[in-house]
C-alpha cells in the first residue's frame, strides 16, 4: 500500500522532479518544466518568514512549535495558509486542522491566497502548479469542544497506517489558549516529536490582556517554553506589521515585514 | 380559490421506509376530508407492507404518486408535495425539495432515527427546510418517544423538544398531553375523529409540568418576550407558540409530536402544528438567478402584484397530454396570460390552469405567489422557469453540466423497445443532465448522465414505470483529449490522379487554451487562402475534434491559428481545403504532445466517525485526493476528488466497509490529466477493442 502511494506521488509531481537532483545525468530539460521549477523556487523565496531571516528548513526544528499571534480578524489564517503553501511548494505534506471553519471555508482561504499570489507575481501557470501541490495538503476540521490530542493521534494514525497521508507540518487554527490547555500542549509536543512534525498555531490575542515585560503576549505565557518560534501580526494604520517575538536569534536580528491587508501578501517595502 | 398567502403551507412528509409515511398521509387526507374512508396499508390478506404500499398507491392514485396534493385544515390550505428520496444528487430532487417550505419528519418510536431518516434529514438541512418531527407508532411494543428525541439530538444534531407527552404507551397508548395548552387529548370515535379534551391525569401532572418547563426553557432562548414572561410566570399559549415558531423557522429547534397514525391518534394536533409552526411561503426567502446579469442571485418577494416568476418542478404524463406542476414564487399566473419560458425564450399562452385534488382536478383562473398548481398543454422541461415577458430570472441555474458517464442499453424485446423510447423521451425532458443518443459505430442506444447511480436509477425507472426491461453494457467514462504544447503545421493536400484535381495548403499552429473547447483564428494575409475557403478550413478542423487522433476521444481546449497557405485557381475547392485542414491537424497534433483528460468527481462521504479510517482507505484505493475531513460529532464528512473511472461500484464497497451506515454524494468537479500508467492501460485496451472488432 505504502509503495503504491509513493508511486502515485511521483506521478503527480513528476513535472517538477527531473531537475531537482544535481547529480542526475545531463538530459533535456523542457523550457516549460524549467519555468515551472523556477516559479516554485521563486515563490518559496518570497515566503514571509524567510524574508524575516528565519533560515531553518521549515523554520522550525522537527517536533517544534511555532505561533502566529494576532487579534481577531488581523490575518492569522491567511498567514498560516502562506506557511502551508510554502511547505507544499517544497513538496512537504501539510495537515491543516481547523477548529473554527468547515473544510470548504478552509479550502477557500487557500484559493484566495493562491489567486492573490498569481495576480501579484503575475504567475500564468498557477492552475497547473496548484494541481501539482494540492496532494500535499490535507484539511481536518473538528468542533472545538470535541477536539483532543488522543483523537488527533487516532486520525493521524488512520492516515499514516493506510499510507494515505504523512503529515510533515501541522497547522492548528482555532485552538483556545487558556489555563486548561497546558496539558494538551504537552501531549501535542510528544505527538509532534513522535511523528517528527512541525506544528504551527494561530493564537488569538486580546486587547485587554497585557503582554509580559519581555513582550510575550498573554495567551502564550503559560506555554512559552514549548514554542521555538513566535511571530506577531499587528495592524499599524493601513498596514499589517509582522514582528518576530521569539526564535532564530534575538528579535532584533529579524526585520519587521509589512503585509498588504487586502491580499495578506508581503509588500516589497520593509520597515527597519 | 383563496388568496391568503399566510394561510398556505407547502410541506413534504419524509420518513424512513416503513415508518408510516403512507399511513400518516392517508390519515391526514381523511381528517381533512379529502378522502372519505380509511384503507389500511396492511390488508387482511397479510401481504407484506411494501407490496401493499405499491398496490395502494396504484389503486387509490393518491398523494404518493402525484406530485402535489392539496387539502384544507382549519381554514389553511396545505399542499403535500412528494419528495423523492432515492437519489440525492440529481437536479430533480433539488427541484422537488426547493418547492417545499416545511416538512414533517416521521420517525418510528421503536426504530428511532434510522439510516433513511439520516439521509432525508441531511437533504432537508441542505435545502434549509424547517421541520417538525412526528414520533409514530407509539402503540407498538417497545415504543419510547423520549429515546427518539434523544436520538434526534445525538444523531441528527437537532435541538429537539417534546411538545407532547404520551398518555400511556404500547398497547395502553390512548392519547397525548399537549404541553402548550396543558390538556390531555383523547381520540374517540371509530376513526379517532372526535377529540375529547380533558384535564391532565394526576399521575402525569408532575411529568407534564417538568416537560413544559423544559419546552419553555428551550423556546425562551429565541424570544426575549417569552423569557420575561417566564420569569414572571405569565407564559401565554400564543407567546409560547410564537417563540417555538420563530425558532422552528430558523431550524434552531425541532418540536416533536407523537401519536400512532395506524390507531388514528395524534394526527389532528400534528395538523394544528403544521398550520401553527411551519412557514407560509411568505416566511421563506427564495432566490432566483438573473440570467441576464451573470446569474446574480436576486431575492423574490411573494407579492402577487409583481411580475410573475414560476418554477415547473415536475412533469406528469396524463391522458390529456403533459401536466406541468408549477410553483409560483412571485406575481400571479392567470389563465389566458402570456408567459416566457426563460430557458428557451419561447412565449407560451396559459390555456388551462388547474389545481390538483386527490385524483381529480379543478380549473382555476388565477394562481398567486406561494401556490402550487398545474398547467396543461405547455411544452417544457422539468426545472424550467416561467416568467413575465421582459424578466430573465431563473429559479435554477441555466448551466447544465456535460454528462460524464455513458451506458449502452438494449431493449429485451419488441414491446420493451416501444416503451423504452417513450421512457427516454420523458426522462430527457425531466432531467437536462440525462442525454440519449444512438452510437454511429455500434448502432446502440446510449444513455449518458452524471454518475453511475444516476443512470442506474433511470434504468430501474424504465423497468418499473414503463415495464421496459433493458440489458445494459459496461459504463463508459467520457474521456477527453487535449494538447499540452504549441505545435506548427504546414500541410499540402494534393490529388491529381484522375477526375477533378484537389489542391490546398494550410499552415499555422495549434496551442492549448482554457478559454473554450475550440478556438479558431484566421491570420492569413494577402489572400494566401481565398476568404471563401477559410470556413472550409474551420469545418475541416472541427470534424477532427469529435474523434481525437490519439484515442478517438473528443478533443477539447485547443486553439487553431492559420497564418499561411496556398491555393490553385482550378483545383482548390471547399472539399480540398477541408482535407488539407484535416491533414494539417493530424500533423500538428502528433507534435503537440496530446494527453488524455478524465472527469474527476467531487465525492462527499458522510459516515459515522468509527468508520472514518475505513472510508478514507476505500477512497485512497481509488486514486482519490482527499481534500479534508470534517468532524461533526458522531458523524464525519470526508471530501475527496476522485476520478470517475474509479467510482464504479463504490456504493457497494462503501456499504460493506461501513455496515451500510455511510452514504455518499458525487458531482462532477473538473477534467484532469490521466496519470501515465493509466493512460497506457487505456491505449492498450483501446487497441485490444479495435483488434477484437
Amino acid at each position: 500500500m505504502r509503495h503504491k502511494y509513493i508511486v502515485e506521488q511521483v506521478e503527480r509531481t513528476e513535472l517538477v522532479k527531473p531537475i531537482e537532483s544535481p547529480s542526475s545525468r545531463a538530459k533535456v530539460v523542457y523550457l516549460k518544466d524549467r519555468n515551472f521549477y523556477m516559479l516554485k523556487k521563486d515563490l518559496i523565496l518570497r515566503n514571509p518568514l524567510r524574508l524575516m531571516g528565519y533560515q531553518t528548513e521549515g523554520f522550525l526544528p522537527k517536533g517544534g512549535f511555532g505561533a502566529i499571534l494576532a487579534r481577531a480578524g488581523v490575518g492569522k489564517t491567511a498567514f498560516l495558509v502562506q506557511l502551508a503553501l510554502n511547505s507544499m511548494l517544497e513538496s512537504k505534506n501539510v495537515l491543516h486542522i481547523s477548529l473554527c471553519d468547515p473544510v470548504k471555508k478552509v479550502g477557500l482561504w487557500y484559493e484566495e491566497i493562491v489567486r492573490n499570489i498569481a495576480n501579484q507575481y503575475n504567475v500564468r501557470q498557477m492552475d497547473q502548479l496548484w494541481e501539482a501541490i494540492l496532494p500535499h495538503r490535507f484539511i481536518m476540521t473538528f468542533k472545538v469542544e470535541s477536539f483532543s490530542v488522543p483523537k488527533l493521534e487516532e486520525r493521524i494514525a488512520d492516515l499514516t497506517e493506510q499510507g494515505i497521508f504523512f503529515p510533515q507540518t501541522i497547522l492548528i487554527d482555532g485552538l483556545p489558549f487558556d489555563e486548561t490547555a497546558r496539558g494538551s500542549f504537552s501531549d501535542l509536543k510528544t505527538l509532534a516529536k513522535d511523528y517528527s512534525m512541525r506544528v504551527w498555531f494561530a493564537v488569538r490575542t486580546h486587547r485587554h490582556q497585557k503582554p509580559a515585560p519581555d513582550g510575550m503576549p498573554a495567551p502564550l505565557l503559560d506555554v512559552a517554553d514549548l514554542f521555538e518560534v513566535a511571530v506577531e501580526l499587528q495592524p499599524e494604520g493601513k498596514e499589517i506589521h509582522v514582528r518576530a517575538l521569539k526564535g532564530g536569534g534575538t528579535p532584533s536580528d529579524h526585520p519587521v515585514l509589512v503585509l498588504d491587508p487586502s491580499t495578506m501578501l508581503i509588500k516589497d517595502k520593509r520597515v527597519t | 380559490m383563496k388568496n391568503e398567502i399566510h394561510k398556505v403551507r407547502n410541506i413534504g412528509i419524509s420518513a424512513h421506509i416503513d415508518a408510516g409515511k403512507t399511513t400518516l398521509t392517508e390519515r391526514i387526507l381523511y381528517y381533512t376530508r379529502r378522502i372519505h374512508a380509511i384503507h389500511d396499508v396492511k390488508g387482511k390478506d397479510g401481504i407484506g407492507a411494501a407490496m401493499d404500499f405499491m398496490e395502494l398507491e396504484r389503486e387509490r392514485g393518491i398523494t404518493i404518486t402525484s406530485a402535489a396534493t392539496h387539502c384544507e385544515w382549519q381554514d389553511h390550505e396545505i399542499n403535500i408535495i412528494d419528495t423523492p428520496g432515492h437519489v440525492d444528487f440529481t437536479i430533480e430532487v433539488e427541484r422537488s425539495l426547493r418547492v417545499l417550505d416545511g416538512a414533517i419528519l416521521v420517525l418510528c418510536s421503536v426504530g428511532g432515527v434510522q439510516s433513511q431518516s439520516i439521509t432525508v434529514d441531511q437533504q432537508m438541512a441542505r435545502y434549509k427546510v424547517p421541520c417538525i418531527a412526528f414520533v409514530n407508532k407509539c402503540d407498538r411494543s417497545g415504543a419510547n418517544p423520549f429515546r427518539v428525541i434523544e436520538q434526534l439530538k445525538d444523531k441528527l444534531g437537532h435541538n429537539a423538544v417534546a411538545m407532547q407527552i404520551p398518555l400511556g404507551l404500547e398497547a395502553g397508548f390512548n392519547g397525548v398531553v399537549d404541553l402548550v395548552t396543558m390538556k390531555a387529548i383523547y381520540f374517540d370515535g371509530e376513526n379517532g375523529e372526535h377529540l375529547r379534551i380533558e384535564d391532565i391525569p394526576e399521575n402525569l401532572l408532575s411529568e407534564a409540568l417538568e416537560r413544559r418547563e423544559e419546552l419553555i426553557d428551550v423556546a425562551s432562548m429565541f424570544s426575549d418576550e417569552l423569557t420575561e414572561a417566564a420569569l414572571e410566570d405569565e407564559v401565554t399559549e400564543d407567546l409560547l407558540i410564537q417563540a417555538i415558531r420563530k425558532a422552528t423557522l430558523r431550524r434552531d429547534m425541532t418540536p416533536v409530536f407523537m401519536g400512532s397514525a395506524y390507531k388514528n391518534k395524534g394526527i389532528q394536533p400534528l395538523l394544528n402544528a403544521v398550520t401553527n409552526l411551519l412557514p407560509c411561503p411568505f416566511d421563506v426567502e427564495t432566490e432566483a438567478l438573473d440570467s441576464g446579469n451573470d446569474e446574480t442571485p436576486v431575492t423574490l418577494s411573494s407579492d402577487p402584484e409583481k411580475p410573475v416568476v414560476a418554477l415547473a418542478f415536475k412533469l406528469e404524463d396524463g391522458p390529456y397530454g403533459q401536466l406541468t406542476y408549477v410553483r409560483v414564487y412571485q406575481g400571479t399566473l392567470s389563465k389566458g396570460e402570456t408567459i416566457v419560458n426563460v430557458r428557451t425564450g419561447k412565449k407560451v399562452k396559459i390555456g388551462r390552469l388547474v389545481r390538483m385534488h386527490a385524483h381529480q382536478m379543478e380549473d382555476i383562473l388565477v394562481m398567486p405567489a406561494g401556490y402550487i398548481g398545474a398547467l396543461f398543454g405547455i411544452e417544457c422541461a422539468s426545472g424550467d422557469t416561467f416568467a413575465a415577458p421582459g424578466i430573465s430570472l431563473t429559479m435554477t441555474s441555466m448551466h447544465v453540466p456535460d454528462p460524464v458517464i455513458s451506458l449502452a442499453i438494449v431493449p429485451k424485446d419488441n414491446k420493451a423497445e416501444v416503451n423504452v423510447s417513450k421512457a427516454l423521451a420523458r426522462f430527457t425532458k425531466e432531467d437536462p443532465t440525462f442525454k440519449v443518443y444512438v452510437s454511429d459505430e455500434t448502432g446502440d442506444t446510449v444513455i449518458s448522465g452524471m454518475g453511475e447511480l444516476h443512470l442506474e436509477v433511470y434504468v430501474e425507472r424504465m423497468r418499473r414505470e414503463y415495464d421496459a426491461d433493458v440489458t445494459t453494457g459496461m459504463p463508459q467514462v467520457a474521456y477527453r483529449e487535449t494538447i499540452t504544447t504549441r505545435a506548427e503545421f504546414n500541410y499540402t493536400h494534393k490529388k491529381q490522379t484522375g477526375g477533378a484535381g484537389q489542391f490546398g495548403r494550410v499552415a499555422g499552429y495549434m496551442e492549448a487554451t482554457t478559454e473554450d473547447d475550440f478556438v479558431f483564428e484566421n491570420k492569413v494575409v494577402g489572400g494566401a487562402i481565398p476568404t471563401q475557403l477559410i470556413s472550409a478550413c474551420e469545418k475541416g478542423f472541427r470534424k477532427c475534434l469529435t474523434k481525437g487522433p490519439k484515442m478517438e476521444f473528443p478533443v477539447t481546449g485547443i486553439k487553431l491559428v492559420i497564418n499561411d497557405g496556398a491555393s490553385h485557381s482550378v483545383d482548390s475547392s471547399d472539399m480540398a481545403f477541408q482535407a488539407a485542414a484535416r491533414g494539417a491537424f493530424l500533423e500538428g497534433y502528433a507534435k503537440a504532445k496530446p494527453v488524455i483528460h478524465e472527469p474527476v468527481m467531487k465525492v462527499v462521504v458522510e459516515t459515522p466517525t468509527e468508520f472514518q479510517g475505513a472510508v478514507m482507505g476505500s477512497l485512497n484505493q481509488r486514486r482519490a485526493i482527499i481534500v479534508g475531513t470534517q468532524d461533526e460529532g458522531p458523524m464525519c464528512i470526508i471530501e475527496a476528488q476522485v476520478p470517475l473511472a474509479e467510482m464504479f461500484g463504490y456504493s457497494t464497497a462503501l456499504r460493506s466497509a461501513t455496515q451500510g451506515k455511510a452514504q455518499f454524494t458525487m458531482e462532477f468537479f473538473t477534467y484532469r490529466q490521466v496519470p501515465k500508467g493509466i493512460a497506457e492501460e487505456l491505449v492498450k485496451r483501446k487497441a485490444e477493442e479495435k483488434n477484437a472488432a
